[in-house]
């Protein structure tokens, strides 16, 4: 049975969708993450508005509710077919310049993330590092090698972010589609690692 | 009156602060929605990547439907998601999710959440390696011959 075969309540669609994945570029305003969707994406990157949350303060804070306003947003994407019965779509997340985003409409559901580094500006990307560490979303720390040049080594770059061992420091080139792909290799090969043992069916079901 | 066109004022009346910059749409964006918005009623919104496809009986009723219900359905002969369909039509994704929502229910959308747990399946994530090692570098040279 392949993954989408259940057909949708009450009425058959006359073509039968892929399973959609979908993998998250994040990282500071300016760093390269839609360059990097477009390098690898077989449609020219696309932006559609959606809503995002914004925490006016206490981030990740669980013992108090923090007030929290709607914002929207524009959001950056592209897609690769896998084959006909597999969709992979990267979803930049937007407005990362700022703390206090909240990218759960986004990232709900997401099998990996790429954090896009400029080390030049590495503080822009704390709160993506941060954001993932806590949800526990496999991800991997990219430092996009602008012009060649990348100004610090990546274990500077691993101390300076103090992401934890397990986190994949790579360096990379978002205007080359094989860099890109890549380091999105180096993301799924840590999700693959973390799926335990055991049968598993992915779907997609009628809503 | 009300139809979301910037013509003359009919009562005549000068707006008193500040023009607003640029140009505003024609119509406010959750109008279309009649005010409704995705996630009001307490359950998860229906996540970007969601597949939405005309069903025959959506194609059918092409002709009986209007603007952007009209639209949804037309540009969904080919399946695609929830984002991909936003940005084609220029509309907020939360005004997508809406509208799919009643065109699923009206029989004219199907549409196909993805299973939370694909995240989870080695054999997807497996079968999207492959995949992704099969595609060629700017020169035209796959991962997995390198």
């Amino acid at each position: 049975m392949t993954s989408t075969e259940r057909l949708v309540r009450g009425a058959a669609a006359a073509v039968r969708p892929p399973l959609p994945v979908k993998m998250v570029i994040a990282g500071g305003f300016g760093v390269g993450k839609t360059t990097a969707v477009g390098s690898i994406s077989e449609i020219e990157p696309l932006t559609t508005e959606a809503s995002i949350t914004e925490v006016a303060a206490g981030v990740d804070d669980l013992t108090h509710t923090p007030r929290k306003t709607t914002t929207t947003v524009a959001l950056d994407f592209g897609c690769l077919t896998v084959d006909p019965t597999l969709k992979l779509y990267l979803f930049g997340t937007p407005g990362q310049e700022r703390f206090g985003f909240m990218w759960d409409d986004i990232v709900e559901g997401a099998l990996g993330a790429l954090v896009v580094v400029d080390t030049r500006r590495l503080d822009d990307c704390y709160p993506a590092v941060d954001y993932f560490e806590h949800r526990r979303i496999p991800f991997a720390v990219a430092v996009n090698a602008f012009d060649g040049q990348v100004e610090h080594t990546l274990e500077e770059v691993r101390w300076a972010l103090d992401v934890s061992a397990g986190v994949p420091v790579v360096v990379f080139d978002a205007r080359e589609r094989g860099s890109v792909r890549d380091a999105l290799l180096v993301v799924l090969e840590l999700a693959l690692a973390r799926t335990g043992p055991g049968p598993s069916a992915a779907s997609a079901h009628p809503r | 009156m009300a139809d979301g066109t910037t013509g003359q004022d009919p009562v005549g009346l000068e707006p008193v602060g500040p023009a607003p910059v640029g140009p505003a749409p024609a119509v406010r964006p959750f109008l279309v929605t009649a005010g409704r918005v995705a996630d009001a009623g307490g359950g998860r919104a229906m996540p970007l990547e969601t597949q939405v496809v005309a069903t025959a009986a959506g194609l059918d009723a092409l002709g009986l439907l209007s603007f952007e219900r009209h639209d949804i359905v037309a540009a969904c002969r080919l399946p695609q998601s929830l984002a991909e369909l936003a940005a084609r039509l220029r509309l907020h994704l939360n005004v997508v999710r809406v509208l799919a929502e009643d065109l699923r229910e009206a029989g004219q959308l199907a549409v196909y959440v993805p299973d939370p747990e694909a995240v989870h399946d080695a054999s997807v994530l497996r079968r999207l390696i492959d995949g992704l090692r099969a595609v060629p570098d700017s020169r035209g040279i796959p991962r997995n011959t390198e």
